[in-house]
């Protein structure tokens, strides 16, 4: 079995988007923490009284302004996971390069399981560089606004390690997805326009309806937001004035709820794996 | 002494294989034996259901009925299946982005393969420089050869290869060729070696295995498969040579295409000095006399061509 793990992570860092990815989620995170960091720091927002107003920022504790802040790239980390876990398979259906892999390893439920394992390494790989990209940009703002770029080292520690858990879980949601769809290009489509577009969309439609507002705190973006505790510590009007909903589900449940999907995708691919001629 | 490796044979049985695609029965019913330590050809038409064989035995297609074994196992019941069974299919790929050393060394890993044990098949292929770069820019016949490496990573005793010399030009053709003999006679491998061209395999192979249509059409060594051979004698007198040879005890019928006065003699079993004997005492000139090589490659395609074996992928739609 280790061979097997050997073997994939070989496959994940001999191309070139081995080194790229990582380099990519370093870049992306701070871009998109820059940007809403500079935005929440230094735009003034008028109040609702009018008149001068103050950045947004002013108005969170430093706890939750830290948090906000650092997950700020997070919609762009767990899309780049999801793409990660669609490639871990979909690129050995698009190079062909499966009947190699089976014929290495004919028991297909242990290549699945091996996938699992160096996806979740690779994932966590690139959630670290992910992560430094936030902290380098994030960290400079929160100093250059006098503000505490640290605060209660262990609760945002805590959701930094949870930041990594749900990059891990999107990824496996591609792995399946990976499978689900062998037409490597049509995987990547499908999981992109659904995670970045379809999928918030909807959620903000049924959002609307009060009898099924409860539903879509069970979809994947809100689900992540909610492992991540997201809004906790802003008061409902800040979240609803950001687009959210402020009545989250508790962090583990929503993580669990993430860890269902990604079982249920890789249980699909690790069916069709088992039934499928390759050819 | 030497210390190249001996291996112990290791036959392929095949019993009632079937794998239906839909309404099309791609292999149908198919049931051979493969000797080990011999080169076995398999052959037939594009589309007969070569391919479609070696990936059931290999466990890649799953049969629609009977099996397919190696030494009595499944493929996919073999601890260390690289140690057992190595093979070069056509249509296995290589991420265009990754070098063909790191292809090896992905594969190498499940078995834990060392490094230099890859670096030496890369040698042994003969695409040691081309090794770091990345594979998209392989030409065919690199291909090839990287495909063949990778077969040979477990140092296995069987051998599959599915037309090797697809893409290769004549150099790399007699490369693969002597290449393959020096695997088969000095190392002891049981080798199969698929193609749609029988005059590129039949210097090569000792059995021949062909199916067409999916299903099974000849087998048998290529001696049985070359049959009797036939001579050709060519005179002045054809009719009064005939009658002689008659005489003797043998079948001659006027060969035109070879030249005016021609004959094919059969009975003599490419004996030439009985014909010519036979000539001599009849009084009638030699101008010719040779043994006539049985056209394999007609016989192969009357063989899959027979109306019961035409390929179905050729004929009309009604």
């Amino acid at each position: 079995m280790t061979g097997l793990i050997r073997s994939e992570l070989r496959k994940a860092f001999t191309t070139r988007i081995g080194w790229g990815m990582p380099l990519a989620q370093f870049l992306l995170a701070a871009l998109f923490v820059g940007i809403a960091g500079a935005f929440m720091l230094f735009v003034a927002v008028p109040g609702p009284t009018g008149g001068e107003g103050a950045p947004m920022g002013n108005s969170l504790e430093p706890t939750v302004l830290a948090r906000t802040l650092y997950t700020g790239g997070m919609q762009v980390g767990y899309l780049l996971s999801l793409v990660l876990g669609i490639l871990s398979m979909g690129s050995e259906y698009r190079h062909k390069t499966l009947t190699a892999t089976f014929l290495s390893a004919p028991r297909r439920g242990r290549v699945i399981a091996a996938k699992v394992v160096a996806l979740t390494i690779v994932v966590v790989v690139n959630g670290l560089a992910h992560l430094a990209g936030a902290l380098v940009t994030g960290g400079a703002l929160l100093l250059a606004a006098d503000k505490a770029v640290f605060p209660e080292a262990g609760d945002l520690l805590g959701v930094l390690a949870r930041m990594l858990l749900v990059f891990v879980l999107w990824g496996l949601m591609g792995l399946g997805l990976g499978v689900l769809i062998p037409n490597q290009v049509a995987a990547l489509f499908v999981g992109v326009a659904f995670a970045f577009l379809i999928e918030p969309l909807l959620g903000v439609f049924i959002g609307m309806v009060d009898a099924l507002a409860d539903v879509a705190r069970f979809f994947p973006s809100q689900a992540s937001m909610a492992a991540l505790s997201l809004y906790e510590g802003m008061d409902s009007a800040t979240v609803e004035q950001a687009g959210g909903n402020p009545d989250q589900l508790t962090w583990w449940v929503a993580a669990l709820v993430l860890l269902g999907y990604a079982a249920m995708m890789t249980v699909v691919g690790w069916v069709l794996t088992q039934r499928r001629d390759v050819g | 002494m030497t210390d190249v490796a001996q291996h112990e044979g290791t036959g392929i049985s095949v019993r009632g294989l079937t794998k239906t695609f839909g309404t099309l029965r791609a292999v149908d019913d198919l049931t051979f034996d493969i000797r080990p330590g011999r080169v076995t050809g398999f052959l037939g038409p594009n589309g007969a259901g070569k391919t479609t064989t070696l990936r059931m035995l290999l466990g890649l297609v799953r049969p629609t009925a009977g099996e397919a074994l190696i030494g009595g196992h499944r493929y996919a019941d073999l601890p260390r299946p690289l140690n057992v069974v190595g093979s070069a299919l056509e249509a296995t790929g290589f991420h265009p982005g990754r070098s063909g050393r790191d292809h090896l060394r992905v594969l190498a890993a499940t078995h834990g393969i060392p490094d230099s044990r890859v670096d030496q098949l890369l040698e042994l292929v003969g695409i040691p420089a081309a090794a770091r770069k990345r594979a998209g820019a392989y030409s065919m016949g690199m291909r090839q050869r990287l495909g063949l490496a990778a077969g040979l990573l477990g140092d296995p005793g069987v051998l599959l290869l599915d037309e090797p010399a697809n893409g290769l030009d004549p150099e790399g053709i007699r490369w693969m060729r002597g290449f393959l003999r020096h695997l088969a006679a000095e190392e002891g491998r049981t080798i199969v070696v698929s193609s749609h061209l029988l005059a590129e395999v039949e210097q090569t192979v000792d059995d021949v295995i062909i199916i067409a249509n999916g299903r099974l059409v000849r087998q048998g060594t290529i001696e049985e498969l070359h049959g009797e051979q036939t001579v050709l004698v060519r005179t002045a007198d054809a009719a009064a040579l005939a009658a002689a040879l008659e005489r003797a005890g043998l079948t001659a019928q006027p060969s035109p295409e070879h030249g005016p006065g021609a004959l094919q003699v059969e009975g003599a079993d490419g004996d030439l000095a009985r014909v010519g004997d036979v000539a001599l005492a009849a009084g009638q000139p030699v101008h010719e006399l040779r043994a006539l090589r049985t056209d394999l490659e007609r016989m192969f395609l009357e063989l899959t061509e027979s109306p019961e074996h035409r390929n179905r992928n050729l004929q009309e739609t009604t």
